[in-house]
């Protein structure tokens, strides 16, 4: 029996755990507490089952499982290597953070089906896993056709025709999109009979045997396929699904859904392609081009936005284009600095988020217009969302920092000046557009209408601890904020110290892997 | 005995069928148990011979101890011995759940129900078991009349919808015995593997071809292949919902299964292949069929009829994976046809269902199952999400193999076909998902989900859910361990020369 808890079968123990929790929620529904309960106990299990990985994995290399057949040639196989336990490590640890948030949210706004949202949270967070510890692109496609599907619920949970209309959105991007990446597996297959992941690519010796053409399109159909990054023009779901209630769209923006985009693209360009592959099909420019493209033009829409979830919305699809950004760019550097920013990206992210669910759950103001004043009744909150926003930025005592400086620096190594231009045009950028929202939350005069009166009065009083709420109504209130204090000190944490979680050694271990000791 | 297993399997049904037919006049309530009992046994021999099969390669029986040509033989292989499987087991678990909805739908006729579903089934096997061209259609219209029959019983409709597919049906049934005709006249032989041996001789003979072309018309009547399909939608809407929960999964699949037979063990792979090239005007068909299926199904709101335009969708699947004509997409098309049949039969499963407590099938009558019926909701979503084709169930193994055959064939149209299907799945399903989920959508009205707004709130009875939930999970299963049945068994059911 202990051989079964044994470091070779963590891997597998990463989807299992999130599907029994998964499970318990659904018969535990009738009683709140204990279903909670099992996602908080659920999601520290699997956060120590993902971290006890990494010192082995650094040590003597990835931990294969191979569970079953599949398909001919392809096994139902799990491979824990250092690119997956950067995203596993993120997701996992964000899971807790964002369950302990999602039990303040959810019942300070009494949401109706709480059960379907924690047990569709707790299904995609399967897919998050699976998806990471993958070791062939079936296994892959198969978790990440549960993360498209189980998120849906989520992102329809209102049930307005508005948030209806959000998720037949998010479904119609990601579906198709998934039919893209199947016949890319199809075809990658057909090619060269396999799909396993491995450091130096794949696809090469499909040379041999067709153009280059047929192996771009292929290309294509893959990005078509991860969808889930938003890169323009396929990122129109991402801002429509902000309808969500905060902590799905913190499951879709930091935890899981776009991240696992991205991941798929560094999966794709190292391990099934390959570097070399990359630049002699020309590909890394292309992809550049397009990450670039979604840069600035994110950014801009970034700027026109009122509403405060959905400015984050395209913040969110610019710095993924960033990442991609990173990667296309296929030098060290800069793809260490790619990998960095999946989890530096996400918990600075979901900071943000987390701050505007907080001020929309507690204050009820949801757009920038209305931020007046808020920075003085939530005075915690405000200050981490300045923390992320600092972040986004890439300003120095900062998670984003270090891994935009690692991009930059790739960009000068491959000798493309042009996106180091990008870089900083879009990092200047996203300045504009994060501190109006500051500077109204602090410093701009309250208009006297809007004092605080009624409802909201009371709400803050009891926030602040001055007046005995509805029972347990504070306590709900730092179920929110305590979180996202978390989250913004780790943003700082994490540039003082990247080696957290060991990220920093594993994304040099993946590095390392991909360019062969280079 | 075990060699007789064989002619049991056909035997018992229909013997048990005219006992409960005769029995019906004094007791009434022995039909159930009667048939149960008896698809029980057929499921085990269909399991014994599958095993027997599968240790000793090919069975052959004797009808009365007649050498064949002259007998009727019957011949099992993997095709027919997964067919066999396939359909006692579906049937088996259908007959279990028929009994309250039929006590429900048709009181006043259990007794005819439940011999009338024997003799369907006994037709079914035998289409599956014999391997003489004549015997196959005297079964396949033993199977069709049941078929009408039981299809007519059902609501005001039924009567007009059930009379059409009896025309349309036994045309196709004619244009069969019109090409078997055509065959025994060139060749004075009606067995199979008798006429494999005779016809490679006989293929510049205008009958042939002409015998060859009334049986694949014959079976793409009975098959529904489009442009032939108009029977199909009315029949399996109107139907009771236990008889579509029967007939919808196997009838077509069934006939899938004799055109295979047909096309490559009786004129062998060369016939229609390489020199009639037929398998391109297949591929053709099935492109249209999955399109047109698809389509149809979208401006459907009634659940049951957007179900039998996916029918007509999948056939396309089946008959384009044939016509490709590779090893590969053989083995996905035959994977599919198993597949299908499981997939349909837990949808129509989940129709009865949602039929007992709401008395309806439209799809607005799935409003807020996913709360009220939670069981029945996750076998609906088990069984849609294999229509659609999402890993790990077991509809996107056989997809998986369509495709790769597809493109190994370079047969683009058809693989295009089978992704855009794929896409107008989502889109169909989902909208069913859209009725069951979201009930607190912001409009006024009472709550149906409230159990004092909504009498009918609940599951379904043990017995009636109990199959759903097994063919549910069989879809699950099988989805998670199919490199176990395709290697074992699908890989040898390929017909010889692909």
């Amino acid at each position: 029996m202990s051989d079964l808890f044994s470091i070779a079968y963590r891997p597998v123990w990463t989807v299992i755990i999130p599907s029994v929790v998964a499970l318990l929620i659904l018969f535990s529904g009738k009683r709140p507490n204990a279903r909670e309960s099992c996602t908080l106990i659920g999601s520290v299990v699997l956060c120590y089952t993902v971290l006890s990985m990494s010192p082995v994995v650094l040590k003597y290399g990835p931990i294969q499982f191979i569970w079953f057949n599949l398909l001919p040639g392809i096994d139902f196989a799990f491979k824990a290597d250092a690119l997956g336990l950067i995203f596993a490590t993120t997701s996992s640890c964000l899971w807790i953070l964002v369950s302990i948030y999602s039990i303040g949210y959810m019942r300070t706004l009494k949401e109706h089906a709480q059960t379907r949202f924690y047990f569709s949270f707790a299904l995609a967070l399967l897919g998050a896993m699976g998806i990471a510890f993958a070791s062939n692109l079936v296994t892959m496609f198969v978790f990440y056709e549960i993360l498209t599907i189980s998120t849906y619920p989520l992102v329809a949970h209102e049930e307005s025709p508005e948030a209806i209309a959000a998720g037949h959105k998010y479904l119609a991007y990601l579906l198709t999109g998934g039919v893209f990446f199947l016949i890319a597996i199809l075809m990658t297959y057909f090619l060269v009979g396999t799909t396993d992941f491995s450091y130096q690519g794949i696809l090469k010796p499909a040379l041999s045997s067709t153009s280059k053409f047929t192996l771009q399109i292929v290309f294509f159909c893959f990005l078509l396929g991860f969808a889930k990054a938003a890169w323009m023009p396929v990122h129109a779901w991402l801002p429509s699904a902000m309808v969500a209630p905060t902590p799905v769209s913190a499951l879709l923006h930091a935890v899981a859904v776009v991240k696992a985009g991205v991941f798929g693209i560094i999966r794709i360009v190292c391990h099934i392609y390959g570097i070399d592959l990359m630049h002699t099909l020309g590909l890394g420019l292309v992809l550049a081009a397009i990450a670039a493209f979604t840069i600035i033009v994110a950014n801009f829409y970034a700027i026109g936005q009122n509403n405060l979830k959905r400015m984050l919305a395209y913040s969110t699809i610019n710095q993924l284009s960033f990442i991609i950004l990173g990667v296309a760019l296929l030098s060290p550097m800069s793809i260490t600095g790619a990998m960095l920013h999946i989890p530096f990206h996400g918990f600075m992210k979901i900071t943000l988020f987390l701050c505007a669910g907080a001020i929309a759950a507690i204050t009820g103001k949801k757009t920038i217009s209305e931020m007046a004043g808020v920075g003085r009744i939530l005075p915690v909150t405000l200050g981490a969302f300045l923390i992320g926003a600092f972040g986004m930025c890439g300003a120095p005592p900062l998670a984003g920092f270090i891994s935009k400086w690692h991009v930059a620096l790739g960009a000068v190594d491959s000798g493309y000046l042009f996106f180091l231009l990008i870089i900083v045009v879009g990092s200047l950028l996203d300045v504009v557009y994060f501190f109006p929202v500051i500077r109204r939350a602090f410093f701009a005069k309250v208009p006297e209408d809007e004092t605080l009166k009624g409802d909201l009065e009371e709400k803050v009083e009891v926030y602040a601890g001055k007046k005995r709420g509805i029972e347990g109504r504070r306590a709900l209130y730092l179920f929110m904020i305590v979180p996202l204090a978390i989250t913004a000190i780790f943003s700082i944490l994490l540039c003082l110290f990247p080696n957290i979680f060991s990220i920093y050694d594993l994304a040099q271990t993946a590095v390392k892997n991909i360019f062969g000791g280079v | 005995m075990s060699h007789q297993f064989p002619a049991i399997i056909v035997v018992l049904p229909l013997v048990v069928s005219f006992f409960i037919f005769f029995s019906g006049w004094w007791v009434k309530r022995a039909g159930y148990p009667l048939a149960v009992g008896a698809l029980i046994c057929c499921v085990f021999l269909s399991f014994s011979i599958l095993i027997s099969v599968l240790g000793k390669g090919p069975i052959h029986y004797w009808l009365g101890g007649w050498e064949p040509p002259w007998g009727i033989e019957y011949r099992i292989d993997h095709l027919n011995a997964i067919m066999l499987v396939l359909i006692s087991g579906l049937s088996m678990l259908v007959a279990v759940h028929a009994k309250k909805s039929v006590e429900r739908e048709l009181p006043a006729k259990t007794a005819l129900f439940w011999s009338l579903f024997l003799l369907f089934i006994t037709g079914l096997l035998g289409i599956c078991i014999t391997a003489d061209l004549f015997n196959l259609f005297v079964l396949l219209e033993v199977t069709s009349l049941s078929g009408y029959s039981l299809i007519a019983m059902g609501e005001k409709r039924a009567v007009y919808a059930s009379f059409r597919y009896v025309v349309i049906g036994t045309m196709g049934a004619s244009f069969y015995l019109l090409g078997v005709g055509y065959l025994y006249i060139a060749t004075g032989s009606l067995n199979m593997a008798d006429l494999s041996q005779l016809l490679p001789d006989l293929t510049e003979s205008k009958a042939i071809l002409a015998g060859f072309a009334f049986i694949l018309i014959g079976l793409g009547i009975k098959m529904a292949l489009f442009p032939l399909h108009g029977w199909l939608p009315d029949a399996y809407t109107y139907a009771p919902s236990a008889v579509s929960a029967v007939v919808a999964p196997l009838m077509t699949k069934v006939m899938a299964y004799a055109i295979i037979r047909v096309m490559f063990t009786v004129f062998r792979t060369e016939f229609p292949i390489s020199i009639l090239q037929v398998n391109d005007l297949m591929v053709w068909f099935g492109t249209l069929a999955i399109l047109f299926g698809g389509v149809m199904a979208l401006s459907q709101r009634d659940f049951k009829r957007m179900l039998s335009y996916v029918i007509v969708a999948e056939i396309g699947y089946i008959v384009g994976g044939i016509g490709v004509a590779n090893f590969t997409a053989m083995q996905g098309a035959i994977f599919h046809i198993v597949n299908d049949a499981i997939m349909m039969a837990c949808l129509f499963l989940v129709a009865s269902l949602v039929m007992y407590r709401t008395d309806g099938h439209r799809i607005a009558d799935f409003k807020g199952i996913f709360r009220t019926m939670p069981f029945t909701a996750f076998v609906f979503t088990v069984g849609a999400l294999a229509v659609i084709g999402v890993p790990p169930t077991c509809g996107f193994f056989s997809k998986w193999y369509l495709l790769l055959g597809g493109i190994e064939a370079h047969q683009w149209g058809f693989v295009t076909a089978l992704l855009v299907c794929t896409l107008i799945n989502v889109a169909l399903f989902f909208r069913v998902f859209d009725r069951g989920l979201y009930v607190h959508s912001h409009k006024k009205g009472p709550d149906i989900t409230e159990p004092s707004n909504n009498p009918h709130a609940g599951e379904a009875p043990l017995s009636m859910l109990l199959p759903a939930i097994i063919v549910a999970l069989a879809i699950l299963l099988i989805g998670i361990f199919n490199q176990f049945i395709v290697t074992n068994v699908i890989h040898f059911a390929v017909p010889v020369g692909l």
